[in-house]
């Protein structure tokens, strides 16, 4: 009883603290908010106001070359009314998935080796080790698979020098499956970083009881370890999806004229001077990413990937 | 029996152990050996960029060196990275204090918004600027234009660095500062800046790599001009040159000896920070004495 009525006098005291001194709180909370300033400036001017032209754009019209304000829904529906253009959006997207469950496929065996099976000191060097790629640039490693798969490529002259063939393998590049090859060589590290963050947290422990327990491996991993790192696996699949899904110079580059993807149709239109078609398309792949942005914004752990 | 049931789970932990150790490895080599072959054909005097290997020269390198247009793109290249580097920095790290450190409303939303350049595809934001540059305001695409656009990109991962070091910041040192006399800048100066020193810099090298590898937001926005990546892809569409292997091998040493930096840049700091105590502290002992 006392106690309480000790509580609430010092409650009623600090609240009178603070309204002795409102001008002072005021200040310093605008100077709290202060270094948001510059950012404010910067996403404002040059993030925010581009987007909001651009979806301005998708219900707009280009005549002679003009952008001209006519609010119209016709970029959406040409879009949808040319069959070409459908396909590449349905190709995308399952291009994209696959890719997607290619690269994390093969990234979590991985990422599970290294925090399982390799030594506290041995884990971040070869982490490293992944990363490296990285600092290679972008554009020469999907150009390097030219070199590699290419008709006068590493693959084919050797197998030519074996004698296994007299012509080259022209199915190699210049299609579907090769700008996934090359997608899921991209953003293996992506996966990978992010897996090993989130299994790196996890209590191995809980594992070895499920096993004791009689679980078999798979179904530990499965119902143990998988509910816990789901965040770190929602994480990587987002990093994963949402940039393979605006791609354009992988298929650019090793997709040859099948394996065109969505990106490509964007940079076309907006060469073409079609803007406001380019619009709709490119907002059509951005309402994708922001929806699964918001389905899985609870599960989102940049800070865990990037922190470091 | 049942030393028998341990003996089977010892051998299939063994064979699970084994069989990752070989998946691991063979991702290495598939991680690898695309760049391996880039560097290796900048050595051979193939012109062709391709095997067979048909003698050694460090021919293409000369080429690469000499080649005007490739010393202006790594000029460029430079200047914009070095531009980039300064406004995502200074942004990021001003913009990730109140990011953690304020009471705010909606703070998963600006907390959203503050990463979604990085968030949405690339290809968005340089097509949402170029028609914000180039129709709404009738400017030319220049360097500068070339530079807002990768500081947009940049900057989110700037502030997701500074920010987490920040989150893990005990507030009771700055308390503690202030209650001994510290005024803000002083505070800022002895007890802030040299914590999060860290973060900031590797922010900052982040941000500088990115910019320098930075494609699709370059292509739409920097006009008549070549970055090193614009430059090489007008070169490789139809293939790698050895010209541009060689530019590669030396592109994958310097990201690597920077890289390399900032691995021991921390250890080196504090290297240096312990030999000048230690150096102090004889000092004064001989002083003393």
């Amino acid at each position: 009883m006392t106690s309480s009525a000790g509580q609430a006098e010092a409650v009623v005291r600090g609240a009178g603290a603070i309204r002795a001194r409102p001008r002072a709180v005021l200040t310093s909370r605008l100077g709290e908010y202060a270094g948001f300033g510059p950012v404010l400036l910067l996403f404002g001017g040059f993030f925010f106001a581009p987007l909001v032209l651009i979806v301005a754009y998708s219900f707009w019209q280009v005549i002679d070359y003009n952008v001209v304000q006519n609010w119209t829904l016709d970029n959406y529906r040409y879009f949808l009314s040319v069959p070409t253009y459908v396909r590449t959006f349905i190709a995308t997207l399952w291009m994209t998935a696959l890719a997607t469950v290619l690269t994390i496929g093969i990234a979590f065996p991985f990422a599970y080796w290294l925090t399982r099976y390799v030594s506290r000191s041995w884990q971040r060097p070869l982490l490293l080790l992944v990363i490296i790629p990285f600092w290679t640039s972008y554009l020469l490693r999907v150009a390097s698979w030219i070199t590699i798969l290419g008709e006068g490529g590493v693959v084919n002259r050797t197998l030519e020098a074996l004698g296994l063939i007299h012509q080259p393998l022209s199915f190699l590049l210049y299609n579907r499956w090769a700008v996934i090859f090359v997608l899921v060589y991209l953003y293996f590290p992506f996966a990978a970083l992010t897996l090993f963050s989130a299994l790196e947290r996890f209590d191995w422990n809980q594992l070895k009881a499920a096993m004791d327990l009689g679980a078999p491996p798979l179904t530990a991993i499965w119902r143990i370890m998988l509910p816990q790192i789901r965040p770190g696996v929602i994480t990587a699949v987002i990093f994963v999806f949402i940039p393979i899904l605006g791609e354009y110079l992988t298929p650019q580059l090793v997709g040859g004229v099948d394996g065109v993807m969505i990106g490509n149709l964007v940079v076309n239109f907006f060469v073409g001077a079609q803007y406001t078609r380019g619009a709709a398309i490119a907002l059509l792949i951005t309402a994708i990413a922001v929806a699964m942005l918001i389905l899985f914004r609870r599960s989102l752990v940049l800070e865990q990937v990037y922190g470091r | 029996m049942a030393a028998e049931n341990a003996d089977v789970v010892a051998r299939h932990r063994r064979v699970v152990r084994a069989g990752l150790g070989a998946w691991a490895v063979l991702i290495y080599a598939f991680l690898f050996v695309p760049i391996a072959l880039l560097m290796l054909f900048s050595f051979n005097a193939n012109r062709y960029g391709t095997f067979p290997i048909t003698g050694w020269t460090l021919h293409w390198y000369e080429e690469a060196l000499s080649n005007y247009q490739i010393q202006d793109a790594v000029q460029t290249s430079l200047q914009v990275a070095l531009e980039v580097t300064m406004i995502s920095t200074v942004v990021g790290t001003a913009a990730a204090f109140p990011l953690v450190r304020s009471r705010l409303p909606f703070r998963g939303g600006i907390r959203a918004s503050l990463t979604l350049p990085i968030l949405i595809p690339g290809l968005l934001i340089g097509v949402a600027l170029l028609s914000y540059f180039t129709n709404l305001f009738n400017l030319q695409l220049s360097i500068q234009t070339a530079v807002i656009g990768q500081a947009v990109y940049a900057t989110p991962f700037v502030i997701l660095v500074v920010a987490s070091r920040l989150e893990g910041f005990d507030r009771l040192l700055e308390r503690a500062a202030s209650d001994l006399g510290a005024d803000t800048w002083k505070r800022l100066r002895y007890i802030v800046l040299p914590l999060i020193g860290p973060a900031v810099v590797a922010g900052a090298l982040f941000a500088f790599t990115l910019s320098l590898d930075e494609f699709i937001i370059t292509l739409f926005l920097i006009g008549g001009h070549n970055t090193l990546p614009i430059y090489i892809y007008t070169q490789v569409k139809f293939g790698i040159t050895p010209e541009v292997n060689a530019v590669a091998t030396m592109l994958i040493a310097a990201s690597l000896s920077v890289s390399l930096l900032a691995f021991a840049t921390p250890a080196l700091v504090r290297l240096a920070r312990r030999r000048l105590a230690t150096a102090r502290s004889y000092m004064s002992a001989g002083r003393t004495a």
